[in-house]
């Protein structure tokens, strides 16, 4: 009997439980801009990653400070891990929205709850996928990792833009603390919500006279919400008013955020920044672990280049049009040396700094008559990558800190690390610092 | 038209935009046999999301409501609050130390130890969390005994 009123009132019952001073319009205010400026950051961060790897004609990009890339993609990561407690922080303070009566009012509020659900799926499989990409957890994404966390961020910024847009009214209402409180400590409500009063006379009370505290689910929400019976000992005099109860909740709310935000950071940040490392006990990657005491992310083995890197008839051609010069091991060897310090910062947020050994690419390309503005197309041996080819624009070619490095802490570069030589370059990306190096071509 | 309206329009116009953008990549950058299993993580999150996350807090929110009324509301918000750093931190570290167990391209990925390191970040949390209901609980007991003998002058 009366489907649609029995669930009208199971739903309000549902907002009435969850009521709790920490779930209110200042909350989500407050942890919103918070998230925003998560979800920007990661996205400024994104595009420049993509754009350094994939760039457009005409597109020139900064060869200094040296650690411009590792600090964005560090940043990246971790504002992406923070994300996790902010965005689950958001879906809390709002949570008693998920059951709104009626559920769909009308086509706007319609539109309204699709691009909310489409924002939260985004976000949600946003963050997830990009975590557990730095864990290398492939098997898990039934589609290609990088196009698919492209593609989505635009969807989570277009969806962000709309949801503030829809709520810019509460926004604006709740953006400061003075205007959110009224004298006495009392969030200051704008639109009553009837939902959240318990005894509201509803339309089944009017259709069958059944008060809210009847039936199973009546009797167990009264029973939860019914007072303790003891009052408390006469001369206890700290017992605290209502608004004081309330601050508690919200200030142990904001904390509680705020702590396991810092831990998060405490504890991951160091794949990324060094000052971290000592704390570094959740990170995917630590400095100073793998061949030489730096992380590897392809393996010689994986790349299947473990025959060909070590054949003894190894050697690096280097080419301009006609031009073509072939450099052995010796001959690279013979040239000037240039040492570099310079960080490997990988597209997943991990990053070390590592001191470098090798002949400059510019002499290199030099030697075949390249133009100062040339691009230079560098291919591996490796064997299965999207990105055993990849193209040099000129004012990283041109860059006295980018070598053919050879030799890596002092020693020989490990056949994990690129041996016989490798591109090492400043504010690159690791994955365009080509492992295995087998051509060099100067382009038009 | 209010500033507040013009703002609306044009973050509509950007948003719309964006999703358009994100629409075109979609289209253009991944092939149409992915799409299922794009769509299968979405329908998955809001699952995961509204069925069964939202439930357990649902769960967890009423039985605070009934139960939490006797405990000082501090004590009662330090200990939900260590509960929540737990229940965040095991989300970013669990599926780390399950991957860990599958095994790693090489062993410069995920070196460390990351069951053990979660049980020493517990054991920490644990003694915080008590130090600081300790802490709290102390100073209360000081209020209440200071309390009366103000009264009295």
């Amino acid at each position: 009997m009366h489907p649609t009123w029995r669930l009208q009132r199971l739903l309000h019952q549902f907002r009435h439980a969850l009521a709790a001073p920490s779930r209110n319009p200042r909350t989500a205010v407050v942890i919103g801009r918070l998230l925003a400026a998560a979800f920007l950051l990661c996205f400024a961060t994104g595009i420049y990653s993509h754009f350094i790897q994939d760039p457009l004609p005409g597109m020139a990009f900064l060869t200094r400070p040296v650690w411009l890339y590792q600090v964005s993609q560090g940043i990246h990561i971790t504002a992406g891990i923070l994300c996790f407690p902010l965005i689950f922080a958001k879906l809390y303070a709002v949570f008693p929205e998920l059951f709104q009566t009626p559920p769909i009012r009308s086509f706007p509020h319609f539109l309204e709850r699709a691009s909310i659900a489409i924002f939260v799926a985004a976000s949600l499989v946003q963050i997830t996928i990009g975590l557990l990409n730095t864990y290398q957890w492939y098997a898990l994404f039934p589609f290609p990792f990088r196009q698919t966390h492209f593609a989505l961020s635009f969807v989570v910024i277009g969806s962000l833009a709309i949801h503030i847009a829809v709520k810019l009214t509460t926004i604006s209402r709740y953006w400061r603390k003075k205007d959110s409180f009224d004298d006495n400590g009392d969030l200051v409500v704008y639109d009553e919500d009837p939902d959240a009063v318990f005894d509201q006379p509803d339309e089944l009370r009017r259709l069958t006279g059944k008060p809210m505290n009847s039936g199973i689910t009546g009797r167990m929400f009264a029973w939860i919400d019914k007072e303790p019976e003891e009052t408390p000992p006469p001369g206890k005099a700290t017992q605290k008013t209502p608004q004081q109860e309330a601050q508690t909740s919200r200030r142990g709310f904001f904390v509680t955020i705020g702590l396991v935000s810092a831990a998060l950071v405490t504890f991951t940040a160091g794949q990324s920044f060094r000052v971290f490392d000592a704390t570094n006990i959740f990170g995917p990657r630590k400095n100073d672990i793998g061949p030489q005491g730096l992380p590897v992310n392809r393996t010689a083995k994986a790349a299947k280049v473990i025959e060909s890197a070590t054949s003894t008839d190894w050697n690096l051609t280097v080419s301009n049009g006609d031009v073509t010069r072939v450099y052995s091991y010796q001959q690279l060897q013979a040239m000037p040396q240039y040492e570099v310090e310079l960080p490997i910062a990988c597209v997943e947020g991990w990053s070390q700094y590592a001191h470098w050994t090798g002949p400059r690419l510019s002499e290199l390309v030099d030697s075949v008559g390249a133009k100062r503005g040339a691009t230079v197309r560098i291919t591996s041996l490796e064997q299965n990558s999207s990105y055993a080819v990849t193209e040099m624009q000129p004012e990283f070619v041109r860059d006295d800190l980018t070598l053919v490095a050879l030799a890596l802490n002092g020693e020989t570069l490990d056949i994990d690390h690129g041996y016989p030589a490798r591109i090492i370059a400043p504010a690159r990306p690791g994955v365009l610092q080509t492992k295995w190096l087998s051509t060099l071509e100067v382009m038009a | 038209m209010t500033a507040i309206r013009r703002w609306q329009i044009a973050l509509m116009i950007v948003g719309v935009a964006f999703l358009a953008l994100g629409g075109i990549v979609l289209l253009t950058d991944i092939k149409p046999t992915r799409y299922l299993g794009i769509a299968g993580w979405f329908v998955g999150a809001l699952i995961i999301h509204d069925g069964i996350v939202a439930m357990v807090i649902f769960g967890v929110s009423v039985i605070m409501r009934k139960f939490g009324r006797r405990i000082p509301g501090v004590v009662i918000a330090i200990v939900q609050g260590a509960l929540v750093i737990a229940a965040i931190v095991a989300a970013i570290v669990v599926p780390e130390i399950l991957k860990q167990g599958i095994g790693t391209a090489n062993p410069s990925i995920l070196p460390l130890d990351y069951a053990r390191n979660l049980g020493l970040f517990y054991a920490g949390l644990a003694v915080v969390t008590g130090l600081a209901i300790a802490g709290y609980l102390a100073i209360f007991a000081r209020r209440q005994k200071l309390r009366p003998s103000i009264s009295h002058d």
